[in-house]
């Protein structure tokens, strides 16, 4: 808990110092729009969140959302049904987390490497397949595209908030995670392997093994979201769809209480990380503040964030320190 | 895999000479008889550029020449890298559409010195471009404006969103709906920096947000804007791309009709909108008559035939009105050229 105390506590502070300037950030329809990108984006911080708790990274995230989004969408346009097309989105997105899990653990390239050159050549190929030209679902794909734009009302909710369904699919997914993560010797080896593989490879576990796995769930998840956000905006653009999105994932875990050195994570800190860069773009526009400033505007904040973050460690860290001398 | 990477490389290995000596023979001027090579640089990729495309095809194969399309992924410093690899390699003419003209001049006036040089779509004034192919900007904007006057004739808030604000065609675009939902005198010169908010007699223009062609963000754009300014009543999108992801965020906020949309070129999508009447009109340009006059001028150029050059250097292919009325046809009209570049 106490790992995530600091990006709670930054998103906290972020929507209630928005929410005081302008009144419409609550309003039903902006918390639902904030709910559904905090989950499109949430689903793609827990994809990073699998290989950087075993002290890996994939920067091939956005790269693999665009190809998968776009192979989706090239499937469907060729006529393809829709459970066939989505099949095939589902296992060239696992092909190439293991390709990645193979290529880091028996060929022993740096995980880095690997996948900034799968970076490369996920772009390069959605762009070739689909001759840079903007594929859109139309209308004929609206009972699909529900998925990411539909919207469920619960029971006890008033004032037409409806929660969006890719907030379920988030939700589905998180907890899986968490389990995973936390309640499985599988997920207990993770950590242990971040931690420190050689120390883990010698204790019995198969860490070969489990990296893949890593990298495979880190690419199936990268790849929903390309589904996910290609229905959303009901379109594909090759060149542009989900650039840098590796970066807002990457970003998101660590903020969240991820270690970029393996060996830690949490669930819900991630997705709070997350919400908190979703919410900062939102607010950004909410308050008319201009777009040019953006980048710094979030980029300063989340700087703030960690170092709180950290000085409440040190001080922590201290007092713990007074206690056991005195 | 490996044996096709292979193959290719061989092949690579056998064509390079021949690839030289066409340049040279290029350069020599001695390329009479041989067919010009002309290039078709866009400044993004869309479905726009797709139309430009058929129609700088279909003159290539009208006026023999090859043409190269090149559509730069990444704005200015794609477009950059795009354009010297094309000088390098030898062309007989280029046609181009500035991304960032002010900060290009570099590579335009390098451009010029090594091969005939022409602007389309968005013009480059101050370069040393032979002649501009395009539709006045600024004339484009204000009929988009007179069509949120239409939409809207009681007045109102306006919005205007827009992929990015530092090319010369979209600052003049949202200029002239600026100007004329403002009722000034027509002046191109006139700029309002984006960030201010505009109040006229009936229209006030709340502010313009930018995307830099990222979907996603364009449509969160919409929806934040919605969420933003309860008085909202009509959505001005002013790149191809803007209009569809107005017209989802609108219909997922409940809010057709109430927010009107008026839109800018001729997205499938807008189209469609128009049809189904839940967005007032749209501008459209003739991007394949952009890509067809390009063309058809570098290939005369090519030939040494100065006197395709347009007066004053400007071909001015005019902007239209599409509504509810005559959509139909802009759309049949569409289908025609977008068939006959094989596109």
């Amino acid at each position: 808990m106490r790992k995530i105390a600091g990006i709670l506590a930054l998103t906290v502070a972020v929507f209630v110092a928005t929410a005081a300037i302008q009144p419409n950030f609550v309003s039903a329809y902006n918390l639902q729009n904030l709910v559904r990108w905090t989950s499109l984006f949430g689903v793609l911080s827990l994809a990073a969140m699998f290989v950087i708790v075993t002290g890996g990274i994939d920067l091939s995230i956005g790269s693999v959302v665009c190809l998968v989004g776009c192979v989706l969408a090239w499937l469907l346009d060729r006529g393809w049904s829709t459970g066939a097309a989505l099949a095939a989105a589902a296992a060239l997105s696992v092909l190439i987390g293991l390709a990645h899990g193979l290529l880091i653990t028996r060929w022993s390239i740096q995980p880095f490497v690997v996948t900034l050159c799968g970076l490369l050549i996920y772009r390069g190929l959605a762009r070739w397949l689909t001759a840079d030209q903007t594929l859109g679902f139309g209308s004929a794909h609206d009972g699909l595209r529900r998925l990411a734009t539909g919207k469920v009302l619960l029971p006890f909710q008033s004032g037409g908030f409806a929660l969006p369904t890719p907030f379920f699919v988030l939700l589905f997914l998180a907890a899986a995670s968490a389990v995973v993560l936390h309640l499985t010797t599988g997920g207990r080896s993770l950590l242990a392997l971040g931690r420190n593989e050689e120390a883990a490879r010698f204790s019995g576990i198969r860490t070969h093994r489990l990296t893949v796995l890593a990298y495979v769930a880190c690419a199936a998840l990268s790849g929903l979201g390309g589904v996910l956000f290609a229905l959303d905006c009901n379109s594909v653009q090759p060149a542009s769809m989900g650039n840098f999105y590796e970066l807002y994932a990457i970003a998101a875990a660590v903020l969240g209480g991820c270690s970029l050195r393996g060996g830690e994570a949490s669930v819900l800190g991630t997705v709070l990380g997350a919400a908190v860069m979703r919410i900062l773009y939102n607010a950004i526009n909410l308050l008319q503040i201009p777009t040019q400033l953006e980048f710094a505007i979030i980029g300063t904040v989340l700087l703030l964030g960690v170092m709180a973050d950290e000085g409440v460690r040190r001080i922590g860290r201290r007092m713990a320190a007074r206690h056991q001398n005195a | 895999m490996l044996g096709a990477a292979l193959l290719a490389c061989g092949s690579c290995f056998s064509l390079a000479p021949i690839a030289a000596a066409e340049s040279r023979d290029a350069q020599d001027g001695a390329s009479q008889a041989k067919r010009p090579r002309v290039a078709f640089v866009s400044n993004g990729i869309a479905s726009f550029w797709t139309i430009a495309s058929a129609g700088a095809k279909a003159a290539a194969k009208e006026f023999d020449v090859d043409v190269d399309i090149r559509l730069p992924a990444q704005g200015a410093s794609d477009q950059q890298r795009i354009v010297e690899d094309l000088l390098a390699r030898g062309i007989d003419g280029l046609a181009i559409a500035p991304a960032d003209p002010d900060n290009q001049s570099a590579l335009l006036e390098e451009a010029a010195r090594r091969t005939r040089m022409i602007t389309h779509d968005s013009d480059a004034p101050k370069s040393p471009r032979l002649c501009y192919v395009g539709m006045d900007n600024y004339a484009g904007g204000r009929m988009c404006g007179k069509l949120v006057k239409e939409a809207l004739p009681q007045g109102g808030e306006v919005l205007i969103f827009i992929g990015r604000l530092e090319q010369d065609n979209a600052k003049a675009r949202r200029q002239g709906v600026i100007d004329e939902l403002l009722d000034r005198p027509v002046s191109a010169k006139n700029y309002d920096p984006p960030g201010k908010l505009l109040k006229g007699e009936k229209y006030t223009i709340l502010d313009t947000r930018t995307d830099q062609f990222d979907r996603a963000r364009a449509k969160q754009n919409a929806e934040d804007a919605i969420a933003a300014y309860p008085n909202l009543a009509c959505m001005v999108g002013l790149f191809a791309y803007n209009p569809p992801l107005m017209l989802d965020a609108v219909r997922q906020a409940g809010k057709l009709g109430t927010i009107k949309l008026v839109a800018f070129d001729e997205d499938d999508a807008t189209l469609t909108g128009i049809i189904e009447g839940s967005i007032h009109g749209t501008v459209v340009q003739n991007p394949y008559r952009y890509g067809y006059d390009s063309v058809r001028i570098l290939a005369a150029l090519a030939r040494g035939d100065q006197t395709v050059l347009p007066p004053k250097g400007f071909l001015d292919i005019p902007a239209r009105q599409i509504r509810k009325d005559n959509v139909e046809s802009f759309r049949a009209e569409l289908k025609k050229n977008l068939a006959a570049g094989g596109g």
